[in-house]
Formats: structure tokens, sequence, C-alpha cells
């Protein structure tokens, strides 16, 4: 197959799987540079199976709800829970997010066993990473989330950035970091939870680790942070769907290869300049 | 005679079930230039807390501004150990931070806004760093930026949480006279917290040694004695003028001589 037809393919056969994974790309990218600064890395790895808790539990006939609303509640019920347990200082940090981790990928796999092995094989194929099969549904439910969720944090940008970096003194003016905080999460959980429901965890938690790092590696300014790490969540999900299909490989560890190899480069570049 | 600008009356102190400071009773005047001290874990913080609104008294009472008047604008500068600093801010742009309550939520930096940053980094000496990345500054310059972030407010009151902490000497004096010239020049209410026992005894007018069983307010002549000292720190402390400062030291007086 000739590149121009692979790329004619991708754009006229599987849209949704290219301008789904390009706006899951954008936005988990811009959430991520959030999530690095606040050293909360985990965090994302937490609420992708925390998410894919909640989509597994609508597979059984007893919490028989739409995927997405089940996957967006457990996301959200979680994200509430833990912004009060990581503020607490009797358990570290890290030690209330292993909780999590563990915990969500058990019950998954338990509750996997009593699912019918149907839905079994389509909760298989969302870990993954198969997003080639994308709904037209799933797509535009994901572009409303990408919509308000970006939104919000553009709009209240230099909230969210006063918030993070210095809570105290933006607590002497007025604000209130803990209102601050739990919109931050509620909005990155409920994104997340979308996100990982379409493209699958591998996909959203490279995407809220990989951009963010080599953009702080080759930028040396906030919104050069921002907008380096959205261009390569943007350009990434292109060039691995591109790969995948020359290739023959998996779409999603396609993409998060390509982001790496960015990485990779921008790691490079950052240690020739120094020098 | 004039309101007192800050009042405890009998005020406790505390987080959750732990009570940090018992039944304290003082004032700040407008316009004062006041310290807190101790020694590290006394309550210094927490007292600081109650003035800036961020915890309430468990028992008794801090009136801050006039009654029934709007709340007052403080200028905090933190201790820079505290802050994040993974993201690679511009001096501006930290700067700028100390101004978005008076710009408002969703809106964005006027030409007001910049024009009064430009001022505020003047004034602090520091506006050919505003380019640079705050977190590559030295422990001085970013005291500066925290500084001029404070004024930026346009604030009543400036308070400092340990600000000369962790500095060399000639940046930790130069900290210390840039505060004092700010009090002198506008008249603005400056409250300091410290554990540096030279910082204060030099610089301000009044001040209160905070430790948990022991209060005490006055000037740094009446609080900042040997036998104070020796009985807040549990070893014996030394207050010696020389050449014309006060030094505090480990030992006592007779020791030194």
């Amino acid at each position: 197959m000739q590149p121009t037809e692979i790329l004619g393919t991708l754009v006229h056969e599987f849209p949704y799987a290219l301008f789904g994974s390009i706006i899951v790309g954008i936005l988990c990218s811009f959430i991520g540079v959030y999530i690095v600064a606040k050293r909360v890395v985990f965090l994302g790895a937490v609420l992708t199976q925390v998410s894919v808790l909640g989509l597994t539990a609508t597979f059984l006939p007893l919490f028989a709800l739409p995927h997405t609303l089940g996957s967006l509640g457990v996301t959200l019920v979680t994200v509430l829970v833990l912004s009060r347990l990581l503020t607490g200082r009797k358990v570290p940090r890290d030690a209330v997010l292993g909780v999590v981790f563990a915990s969500s990928i058990a019950v998954r796999i338990l509750l996997m066993q009593k699912a019918p092995k149907v839905e079994v094989a389509e909760v298989e194929s969302l870990l993954r990473g198969d997003i080639l099969f994308v709904t037209p549904g799933l797509f535009f439910l994901m572009a409303g989330a990408f919509v308000v969720v970006m939104a919000t944090y553009l709009l209240f940008f230099k909230e969210f950035n006063y918030v993070i970096f210095d809570p105290d003194t933006a607590a002497t003016q007025g604000y209130r970091p803990a209102v601050w905080e739990t919109l931050f999460y509620v909005l990155a959980g409920a994104a997340i939870s979308f996100a990982t429901h379409m493209v699958g965890d591998l996909l959203v938690f490279g995407f809220l680790v990989l951009p963010p790092v080599s953009a702080m590696l080759i930028t040396r300014n906030v919104t050069g942070i921002f907008t380096s790490s959205v261009l390569i969540g943007a350009v990434a999900p292109v060039v691995g769907l591109f790969l995948a299909f020359y290739f023959d490989f998996p779409s999603s560890p396609a993409i998060v290869a390509v982001a790496f190899l960015v990485l990779a480069i921008s790691w490079v570049q950052s240690v020739v300049r120094i020098r | 005679m004039e309101p007192s600008f800050i009042e405890f009356d009998h005020a406790s102190l505390g987080y959750g079930r732990k009570v940090v400071v018992r039944d304290i009773s003082f004032v700040i005047q407008r316009g004062e230039y006041f310290g807190l001290v101790g020694p590290n874990g006394s309550g210094k913080t927490t007292i600081l807390r109650a003035i800036l609104g961020s915890i309430r008294p468990r028992s008794g009472q801090v009136r801050v501004g006039p009654t029934g008047g709007p709340p007052v604008r403080f200028g905090y500068v933190p201790q820079r150990e505290i802050l994040d600093y993974v993201l690679p801010y511009t001096v501006q742009q930290v700067v700028m931070m100390g101004r978005y309550r008076q710009i408002g939520l969703i809106r964005r930096p006027g030409k007001v806004d910049r024009e009064i940053i430009q001022e505020c980094l003047e004034h602090v000496a520091v506006q050919d760093l505003r380019d640079r990345p705050f977190k590559d500054l030295s422990g001085g310059q970013k005291q500066r930026v925290l500084i001029a972030r404070a004024l930026a407010s346009r604030p009543e009151a400036l308070v400092l949480d340990e600000p000369t902490n962790g500095m060399d000497l000639p940046s930790r004096l130069s900290i210390l006279e840039l505060i004092g010239s700010l009090h002198a020049e506008s008249s603005m209410t400056v409250i300091m917290v410290t554990h540096l026992l030279d910082d204060v005894a030099n610089h301000v007018k009044r001040l209160a040694v905070v430790e948990r069983n022991f209060f005490q307010v006055g000037s740094p002549e009446e609080v900042l004695t040997g036998a104070n000292l020796s009985a807040l720190y549990q070893i014996p402390v030394a207050v010696e003028r020389v050449r014309g400062r006060t030094v505090v030291l480990p030992g006592d007086s007779h020791a030194t001589h």
C-alpha cells in the first residue's frame, strides 16, 4: 500500500478513529501538562483503570447502564473521594493511589469473570487499544466532552495556573484552592473517562505523560509547553495510525511508540542544548 | 484613640482537634512593622494564617480591619520552598499573579495591569529579570520577585513568612533593607514571621515571641532578653550590642566577653 493510499483509507474509511484519536491526543496532552506539573502522574494511571472498571461493570446485567455513563460515574465518584483522601496526612498520596489502582484492576478482573463471553471480548479489545472501530456516537460524545472540558480549562487558565503554582498565596486573595483543585480533577476525570472508553487506557495514559514531558524538555516557557504538548498530541495519532497500517501493527501501541520517539528526540535535543 | 488594625482577643488556634496556640491577646496597629518570632513549630505560621483568614480561632476572637468594613487586602509573601517549580513561569508571569484578583475571573490582564507589574518590578529592582524563568533565579532574587507580586495587589499590609530563610548574608541584609524601606516610604503595615532572631532584633519596632507555653509582646529591647530567650530555647542565650546592632548569641553573656 502506498503512503497516499493509507492516508486516504484513514480519512475516508476510519474518520472517527483518526479524528477521535486526534482530539483525545490534544485534550489529554493538555491536561497532562498539569498532571505532570502537579506530580500526580500516577493519578492518570489510576483514573484510566477506574474508568475501565466502570465500563466493565456496565456489561453485567446488575449494572446495565449505558457504558459511557458507567465509566463516567465510577470515575467521577473516585475523583471526588480521592480529592478528600489525597489531602489527608495519615496515608501518603502514592499509597492511596496505589490502593485504588490495584483494587480497581482486581475488581475489573472479577467482574469480567461474571460478564457474558461476547462482551468480555469487547472489553479486552478496548484494553488492547483497537481504536479503528470507534462509533460515530462515541466520537460525537468525545467531541462534546472535548469542547466543554477544553473551554473550561482555557477560560480559567490563569486561575488554574495560580492555584497549582502557589495555593497558599492564592488562598489569601480569596481563591479557594480546594474548590479549584476539585474542579480540575472532575474535568480531568470526565475527559479521561470518555477518552478511555473511546481509545483505551494505554493511549490515554500515554498521552497524559509522554507529550507533556517532551514539551518540557524542548520548551522553556509555560505557553510553549502547553502548545508543544498539544501539537505532539495532535500529530502522534496521525503518524502512529499511518505506521500501524503500513507495518500492520496494533494502532494504540503504534501511536504511543511515536509519542515515545518524540520524547527520545526531545531528550537528546535537550542534552545537546545544555552542552 | 485609633482602633487597632489587627486584634487577637484571648484567641486559641489550631487544626482539627490539635490546639497549637492557646489564649493569646495582642494588637497590631496600622502602619506598624511587627515581627512574629519563635522556634520552628511554635505556632508562628498558625497565627499568620489566622491573620490572613485561612483559619478561624477555636475560641476567642481575631479581628482584622475595621468592623463592618471591606476585607483587608494583604500582600502575602510565602516561603519560597513551598512553591511549585515544575513549570517555568517567567518573573513577569509570577508578578502578574498578584493582579489576578483585581483582573477577575475569565478576563485577561490589560494595559493597566502590565504598567503596575512594571512599576512593582522596578520598585524592588528586578525589572531586568522580567523575562527570566522564576525557578532559575537565586534565593534573594526570588524573594524580591515575590515581594513585587505582593505589591502588585496594592495591599494595605505586607505579610512575609520567613523571607530570609536559607539566604546568604548579603542577600539576607539586602532583603531586610528592602522590606524596611517599603515600610518607611509608604507607612505600610508589615508583619514578618521568622525564626531568625537577629532579623527582627534590628528591624521591627514591636514583636511577639511565640512558643507553646510562652507568649510575650513588646519592643525588641523588652522581649529579646537573655532570660526570655534562654527560657524559650532551653539553652543559655545572650543578647549583646555589637557596633550598634543587637546580636543574639548562644551561651551566657559572661562567656562572650
